[in-house]
């Protein structure tokens, strides 16, 4: 069984795994990986993609297929040097930024065409065993949520790792019950080698929740209807990335969860080059309006130090 | 005819005091014999603000003088605009089709937020970078960020009376300004721009565009109260984009560059709206070419004969960099300005659909492969002997294709600038662009 690649959150896992393949979210941050890119893409390239390509190009035997969409540009790119560089059969979802569930549809339905090994009760099964995962990490993150957090985001990330590798655990854990500061977390994707970047954090606050690709943003879609149908329109319909135009709900989306979670601060993560939240961080602080700490990062550990003091300095703006 | 060449801004200050009055005040934009006129000596310009043109050489034929003159009068135009009752039409992001749609409707004038990224450099000033990042904008990031400024300090155009914004696979760092522009309170109508894939790209993304065309019809309808002539203007783009083709064919093939790579980037983009007067910019590109032609015909040029052919790949923001690579004797024959989808005719079938289909050719919602197709054709055949791309710090796709662009265009030299910020291009940059056209040249 190989892998097949995807890159976004509007790819319908169930659907890739109903290939027979593990799907694997490639999600690599480490930047000795990233020099393996460097052929192709320039340092001002996002750090995910570069370590992702380094990645692809190293573990390409592996690979039976790799799924991106345009979600945003630089991943959408990232595909096509795969497609030039390997022989790693790909596809791209054209994911529409405005309203339009009649383009995401049809793009579903030729997924499906370049996949091709997919019959109606092997999808029904990938969504009943995708789902039933999901249920645990919600329940999982639920934990994290509660008046005091029972559950630190360091350990979510490590289970949920397996969920984005295809592998999801279902480990038992102890209570991990915190009295610091509430926050949540927001901005780009994080990596699987992100976990001593959570463990830093949440030595000075903890994180209630997240709305980041590659940690629980997954728990957000809820399928319904166990057929093809109900998957196009729970992935549709999940709470919108940051890149829909106009990307109003995203934002009346996080507001809806700070009313429930009551955080007392926000932490955004940006990556080098992410203009997709960079852009953004002005009308954050505004709409937001709760104290509020960004953090850039290029996954190395260079700046290890200045995040510390900096998160210092802000659990004690918080208590 | 005068002999063709490069001039400065004071030699064409004194040029231009030959130049009969009746002569002067024959060309009128919005056609209007009170208050139109728009021919100026460019020091004008320069004591406006485009200081930048104190370093420029520009062409010494009077189709150039009249160019510039009406591409620095825009901004005076556009609020002219709205002082007589025309509807003001902000397009952004799709880089030449709905202003056809705009441009049906009489009275409406388009125009593109995102072309004031030549501002900073022409002025040589940083205040519309430095308004856009305090709105937000990361210092590393695409210069059309300026927009943001603009539209911050509303000195530049009246507000719009309608905002069409296009937004899907294209580039990252626009879609993200646009959405700082819209915070800002301005009210934008998007549009979605389909994925290709590859030239045989599935028929339904004519469908998805040619919806949003009739919605940006509709709209438009609405706006003015009346429909709108929309084979007409299809006709004129056509008409337009024709003698730009036949124009840029004469510069690609003539033994002696019959005009400068900054005028001919100017003339390019005047197909994305035609500078927002499209009538009397057809009658400018009309004598233009009428001009180009001549000089061709009677084998004469503005740059030496031995001039080495190259190609431009992704426009520069600071006009400064194409003089600097003539100075070296190299000569601009093929571009690539990510403007691919103004370029070509469009069918005279259903209009929504030929539209539609003509936007499927753009350059940036495919592959870099098809983007630099035509110019490793020309690499090919011989008829280029290097290629510079131009690029910026941060912006979505330059991180992204450059390495491909290279990889396509094995076999000639190639060298790739990060244009710096306004009045930034340093000496390295100029022994960069010395040692390229060595190279070329010792091949």
């Amino acid at each position: 069984m190989g892998l097949i690649g995807y890159t976004c959150s509007y790819i319908p896992v169930e659907i890739l795994g109903a290939t027979g393949h593990r799907p694997y979210r490639l999600l690599h941050g480490d930047p000795r990986l990233s020099a393996g890119s460097d052929r192709w893409l320039r340092v001002d390239a996002c750090p995910l993609v570069r370590s992702n390509l380094s990645f692809v190009l190293r573990e390409r035997k592996d690979f039976a297929a790799i799924v991106g969409s345009t979600g945003c540009d630089m991943a959408r790119r990232l595909l096509e040097v795969v497609k030039e560089t390997t022989e790693i059969p790909v596809f791209v979802v054209n994911l529409p930024r405005t309203d339009r569930p009649d383009i995401y549809f049809d793009e579903i339905d030729d997924l499906l065409g370049f996949l091709k090994r997919i019959d109606e009760r092997r999808l029904k099964e990938e969504v009943e065993k995708w789902e039933g995962w999901r249920d645990y990490f919600r329940e999982l993150s639920g934990k994290r949520s509660r008046f005091p957090s029972q559950l630190s985001t360091r350990t979510l990330q490590r289970m949920v790792t397996g969920y984005h590798k295809g592998e999801p655990r279902t480990d038992d854990f102890d209570p991990e019950p915190s009295d610091l500061p509430r926050v949540i977390l927001l901005g780009s994707p994080l990596a699987y080698e992100s976990g001593p970047l959570f463990g830093l954090i949440e030595s000075s606050v903890r994180i209630v929740w997240d709305f980041n690709c590659g940690i629980s943003r997954f728990i957000e879609v809820k399928i319904e209807n166990h057929n093809l149908d109900g998957i196009k329109k729970a992935y549709y319909n999940q709470p919108p990335c940051i890149l829909r135009r106009t990307n109003q709900d995203y934002y009346d989306s996080v507001k809806r969860r700070l009313a429930r979670l009551k955080p007392e601060g926000i932490i955004v993560l940006t990556l080098d080059y992410c203009d997709s939240y960079e852009f953004e961080l002005n009308r954050m602080r505004r709409v937001f309006d709760l104290p509020f700490l960004h953090l850039r990062h290029d996954f190395s550990f260079q700046n290890w130090g200045q995040l510390r003091t900096r998160l210092e300095a802000f659990k004690e703006m918080l208590v | 005819m005068d002999i063709p060449g490069k001039i400065s801004l004071t030699e064409w200050s004194e040029r231009f005091e030959k130049i009969p009055d009746e002569e002067i005040i024959k060309y009128r934009y919005y056609k209007n014999k009170d208050w139109g006129r728009y021919l100026q000596p460019p020091a004008t310009f320069y004591i406006y603000g485009a200081r930048e043109l104190k370093r420029l050489k520009l062409d010494n034929s009077f189709a150039f003088l009249r160019m510039w003159g009406f591409v620095f009068n825009e901004s005076e135009r556009l609020f002219r605009a709205r002082q007589v009752g025309k509807k003001v039409i902000a397009v952004s992001g799709d880089l030449g089709t709905v202003p056809v749609i705009i441009l049906a409707f009489p009275d409406a004038v388009p125009f593109y937020p995102e072309c004031i990224w030549w501002t900073p450099f022409f002025n040589e000033s940083k205040v519309l970078l430095e308004e856009a990042h305090h709105h937000g904008a990361p210092e590393a990031a695409c210069f059309s960020k300026a927009a943001i400024g603009a539209f911050s300090k509303m000195a530049y155009f009246p507000k719009p009376d309608l905002f069409f914004a296009s937004t899907g696979a294209s580039c990252d760092d626009y879609s993200a300004a646009l959405q700082i522009i819209e915070d800002l309170g301005f009210e934008i109508e998007w549009l979605e721009i389909p994925y290709r894939k590859g030239p045989d790209y599935p028929e339904r993304a004519i469908g998805y565009l040619s919806t949003e065309y009739r919605r940006v019809y509709e709209r438009m309808a609405d706006l003015v109260g009346k429909t709108g002539d929309l084979s007409s203007s299809i006709r004129r783009a056509n008409r337009l984009r024709g003698m730009v083709l036949e124009i840029k064919r004469m510069v690609r093939d003539a033994p002696v560059a019959p005009i400068l790579a900054l005028e001919m980037m100017v003339v390019e983009f005047g197909n994305l709206y035609g500078y927002g007067d499209f009538d009397e910019w057809i009658d400018i590109v009309d004598m233009i070419y009428g001009t180009v032609k001549e000089r061709v015909e009677s084998g004469i040029g503005v740059l030496a004969r031995d001039a080495v052919p190259i190609a431009w790949i992704t426009p520069s923001a600071d006009p400064y960099l194409l003089n600097l690579v003539e100075d070296l004797n190299l000569r601009v024959v093929e571009t690539e300005y990510v403007i691919n989808q103004a370029m070509g005719l469009i069918d005279d079938d259903d209009p929504f659909q030929a539209l539609a289909r003509s936007f499927m050719q753009a350059s940036l919602i495919g592959s870099t492969r098809e983007q630099v197709a035509r110019i490793r054709r020309s690499a090919a055949a011989g008829k280029i002997k290097g290629a510079i791309i131009t690029t910026m710090i941060g912006a979505s796709h330059c991180a992204m294709e450059t390495g491909l662009i290279e990889y396509w265009l094995k076999g000639i030299p190639v060298l790739t600038i990060d244009v710096p910020a306004p009045f930034g291009i340093t000496r390295q940059i100029k022994t960069r662009l010395e040692a390229f056209a060595e190279t070329i040249r010792a091949r």
